[in-house]
């Protein structure tokens, strides 16, 4: 399959002689040497590609980056070098006006803090898009609808954005992003200004979401549990560079550098990791004629916990066609949750 | 430091202006006097009571039925104070200035929010225009476009333009920045985000700009007045000048009622227009309930009602009174020629003037008198928007303004004389005679010299020659200060016996009002006394014969001055022609004097 979305060596530098400083990064110049000199380079060298029906997280702290990445994939931001490619088009060879077109059809945008209009309506901001397409205003205000049912908000078109909670506003935020019909969905910290348990809402609806629409989104965000939990892959920035891009198994046990490792600590890894990233695929030890419960690959972790507990051995992974890839001992279960790497866990073994 | 020519600079760019670019100017003057008679023809056309009906059902809908009453019984007020006319011509000169001051400001602050260049260039400019004392823009305006409406909206303009163009911009950048980021995400053009986004959220900050260009171009009102552009700040001049109190007064309240008005209707006109404000001001009508007075008449029927006054209004003006003047066909000398006079609100000045007002619409001419203060007359005269004046001190006095504008002037001769300036005490300061008797009752005076105008020729005469002249100069300071000022000061001092001692002129009628001493002038520092001249404008005399031969002849003496003076003393403010009339029935055939017809 071939890539919706990929970044190719983006660099991005605020200050004077830009193209200078992209120059001495090539070389290997330090960002802080850069820094003396009153020049910011916000992103350095990033490259990756996003897959359709992906959705693709970039985990950083603040400053890290990761938004100013983010808005040079739509052209708000000119990148200082490097190339933005959505279905093979190059997006920074593009004048502003035809900018402006890929941006009203096939880029959408969810905003941090929502960004709804406050002189529109709920229904007026969902069709924002729409009317910018220049879509007649019938049509708009139905696929406005459906976007705004779709999530969840039926009912409150007339209603106006201050009289929402922030999680309603949010979905309006989404409603107004998935109403133009564009595939790509960038979403800049959508849900981090929300409270926890909404947070976990919002979460939940748009993996549903996704499911149905398989959307390819590139979803920014300062929070590791969220980026585990959506993420089919993520890349992790800090200063600018992104330091490892993979699945949130890849990060959590072959972390690529102690500020990864470091990271990942405070991860629920019961939440993350599943039976294929704990099995020992050595067959030892499985009681091949037991009749007992088996897992799958996906099988999570706290189910294997809870299966673990009612053996006497190991618990056996079994594939799709019934074939034994992989067995699971409980010190194995206990060194993962411990927060073991996979080599480490290897070595004991 | 060495000295800075920068007056110097300014002058030769104004004579460089005056001279290549009066195309321009006229091409101002004629779009803003365009603007001006159409909306003040607008005003004037319809009946004083439906006019404030249409204002009145306009605040109804902005503000609801007590506005709108209030509305009615204000501007009824202008109209019982008789004041109608002037109200609405400052009304006009208002929307006029603020309307050219919004085309001008509004892009501008678009402009300016946008480019930080433009910002930071716009931001000095506006500061400059808006401190710039008013009175310093006021003289280049009426040399580029004359005395009048032009000029009046030009400084009204320059002083309004600033809070147009700040909160504008202020408007515009205080719009969330990720409001104006959702908006380019979505592909908007620049235009449509100013259009769709920035302008909507910004317009409560901007009407509330609009709301302030208003009122400052109010507040300009009465110094505009002072270039003869008439209305409420005419009146207001006019009543300073001739230390009116009640007139002045009245004019006030006319201002304080258009200015409450207009501002009780931008304010509100900003919710009405503004999305955010319409719902809020729903909300809070659906919290108070349907109460009548909550009652406001939707815009469709404002519309109508306003249209259906505004037909009715129109109908009666052409159904209206047309005023004519009988001219007697035998000394019809002017046929219908307009002859405009300007004068100093100066007693001599206003009853020579009404007196040839008076004599010259008898010889069929019609004429127009506007007062003004001695520098914008002066200039007026020069630049030949005046024909001619009655009340030009010579050789001393208004010695300044012959040294500038003497070459472009004739001087006509002149009627009165001589004039005599003084130290004027009241006379129950029995032992302070002569100028040399200030000398020891100093501590008395508290060592206080009350004067007028710092620019008053006398002034310098006094400070740099009366006092030395009696070894007065450590002893007395001389207080600047205004001629209403000097007299009010003399006339408060006066009801309580204190001491006082003022710079006067002879002939004033506070010498008939109050019982005062001249100070003797033994020494004769103050010099000859003047004359009082009559000055037209170049070539006046040529263009008008007749009106030339008959000023040139026109003389006065002290018992006709004065008599007439005090005839219009006593019938009071406005009734100045009526004054000459009845003084003019008392001198059988004056007027044939005055103005023979061969």
């Amino acid at each position: 399959m071939s890539a919706r979305l990929e970044a190719e060596h983006l660099h991005k530098v605020f200050g004077r002689r830009p193209d200078q400083a992209v120059e001495r990064l090539r070389q290997g110049t330090d960002r802080e040497e850069l820094r003396a000199d009153g020049i910011t380079a916000a992103v350095v060298d990033a490259s990756f590609s996003v897959a359709p029906g992906e959705i693709f997280v970039v985990m950083g702290l603040s400053g890290s980056g990761k938004s100013t990445l983010l808005r040079m994939l739509n052209g708000l931001l000119e990148p200082t070098a490097g190339r933005v490619r959505y279905d093979g088009q190059d997006l920074t060879a593009l004048s502003d006006r035809e900018l402006r077109a890929v941006r009203a059809r096939k880029i959408s945008m969810v905003f941090q803090h929502f960004a709804l209009f406050p002189h529109r309506s709920v229904r007026e901001n969902a069709a924002y898009g729409l009317e910018v397409q220049g879509v007649p205003r019938a049509e708009r205000e139905r696929r406005a609808g459906e976007a705004l049912a779709l999530c969840g908000l039926a009912g409150w078109e007339d209603s106006w954005p201050d009289e929402l909670s922030g999680g309603m506003q949010q979905r309006v935020g989404l409603a107004r992003a998935l109403a133009t019909d564009a595939d790509l969905l960038l979403m800049d910290e959508s849900f981090s200004a929300l409270d926890p348990l909404i947070r976990r809402d919002m979460q939940d609806q748009l993996l549903e979401l996704q499911k149905s629409l398989k959307k390819t989104i590139v979803f920014i965000t300062h929070d590791l549990n969220e980026a585990m939990r959506l993420g089919d892959r993520i890349a992790v920035m800090r200063d600018g560079r992104i330091v490892q891009t993979g699945t949130a198994e890849d990060i959590l046990l072959r972390p690529a550098n102690d500020y990864v490792a470091s990271f990942i600590q405070d991860v629920d890894r019961s939440r993350v990791l599943t039976a294929s990233s704990v099995m020992d695929t050595g067959v030892d030890g499985h009681e091949a004629d037991c009749a007992c419960a088996t897992a799958t690959p996906d099988t999570p972790f706290t189910d294997l916990c809870a299966l673990s507990a009612r053996l006497t051995h190991p618990v056996a992974v079994l594939d799709e066609a019934d074939e034994v890839v992989g067995v699971v001992p409980q010190e194995r279960l206990v060194a993962f949750l411990g927060g073991e790497s996979a080599e480490e866990v290897a070595a004991h073994a | 430091m060495p000295r800075l020519p920068l007056g110097d600079w300014v002058d030769s760019g104004v004579d460089w202006l005056l001279a290549h670019m009066s195309w321009l100017f006229d091409a101002i003057k004629t779009v803003v006097e365009g603007m001006y008679d159409g909306i003040n023809a607008a005003l004037a056309a319809p009946e004083p009571l439906l006019l404030a009906g249409i204002l009145a059902v306009i605040a109804w809908w902005l503000r609801g039925l007590v506005a709108g009453v209030l509305a009615f019984a204000g501007f009824l007020l202008i109209d019982s104070l008789d004041l109608w006319d002037r109200a609405m011509s400052t009304l006009a000169l208002v929307l006029v200035a603020t309307v050219i001051a919004l085309v001008i400001s509004i892009p501008l602050g678009i402009w300016a929010a946008r480019s930080r260049t433009v910002s930071a260039v716009v931001r000095p400019a506006l500061d400059l225009l808006q401190t710039m004392p008013s009175m310093v823009l006021l003289i280049p305006a009426i040399l580029f476009f004359g005395l009048g409406t032009s000029a009046g909206v030009i400084a009204t303009l320059i002083f309004a333009l600033a809070p147009g163009v700040r909160m504008t911009e202020l408007g515009i950048r205080q719009v969330d920045a990720e409001l104006v980021e959702a908006a380019e995400a979505f592909g908007t053009s620049p235009r449509d985000t100013l259009l769709r986004v920035q302008l909507p959220l910004a317009l409560p900050t901007i009407m509330a700009g609009v709301n302030q260009v208003i009122m400052l171009g109010l507040s300009m009102v009465v110094i505009a007045g002072m270039v003869g552009t008439g209305g409420l700040g005419g009146a207001v001049n006019e009543a300073i000048g001739q230390l009116d109190i009640g007139f002045g007064f009245e004019a006030g309240v006319g201002i304080v009622v258009l200015a409450i008005y207009l501002d009780r209707m931008t304010s509100a006109l900003g919710t009405q227009i503004s999305p955010l404000g319409r719902r809020a001001a729903a909300k809070a009508r659906m919290a108070g309930g349907a109460k009548p007075w909550n009652y406001r008449p939707r815009p469709a029927f404002a519309v109508i009602g306003v249209v259906v006054l505004a037909l009715v209004a129109g109908g009666m003006g052409i159904f209206g009174p047309s005023s004519g003047t009988k001219v007697n066909s035998a000394t019809d000398v002017g046929k219908g020629k307009n002859i405009t006079i300007g004068y100093i609100p100066w007693d001599e000045g206003i009853a020579s003037t009404f007196l040839w007002k008076e004599v010259l619409e008898e010889r069929g001419y019609k004429v127009t008198t506007t007062q003004y203060a001695a520098g914008p007359l002066y200039t007026g005269v020069a630049t030949g928007q005046i024909d001619f004046q009655t009340d030009a001190w010579l050789p001393t006095t208004h010695a300044e303004y012959w040294k500038k504008y003497g070459k472009q002037l004739d001087d006509l001769g002149s009627w009165y004389g001589s004039t005599s300036l003084e130290l004027t005490v009241p006379s129950y300061m029995k032992d302070v005679n002569t100028l040399a008797d200030l000398k020891t009752h100093a501590s008395e005076f508290g060592g206080r010299i009350t004067g007028i105008e710092p620019s008053a020729g006398m002034m310098g005469l006094l400070k740099t020659k009366v006092l030395k002249e009696y070894g007065l100069q450590g002893s007395y300071d001389v207080v600047d200060g205004s001629t209403p000022a000097m007299l009010a000061e003399l006339q408060r001092a006066y009801a309580k016996k204190q001491p006082i001692v003022v710079t006067l002129w002879s002939p004033h009628w506070a010498y008939s009002e109050y019982k005062l001493k001249k100070l003797k002038d033994p020494k004769n520092a103050w010099g000859k006394g003047d004359g009082v001249h009559t000055v037209a404008r170049k070539g006046f005399a040529a263009d008008n014969p007749d009106v030339g031969k008959w000023l040139r002849d026109f003389r006065m003496t002290e018992g006709q001055l004065t008599g007439l003076e005090a005839q219009i003393q006593k019938s009071g403010k406005g009734e100045e022609q009526a004054a000459v009339r009845s003084w003019l029935k008392q001198h059988p055939g004056l007027v044939d004097q005055l103005a023979p017809v061969t």
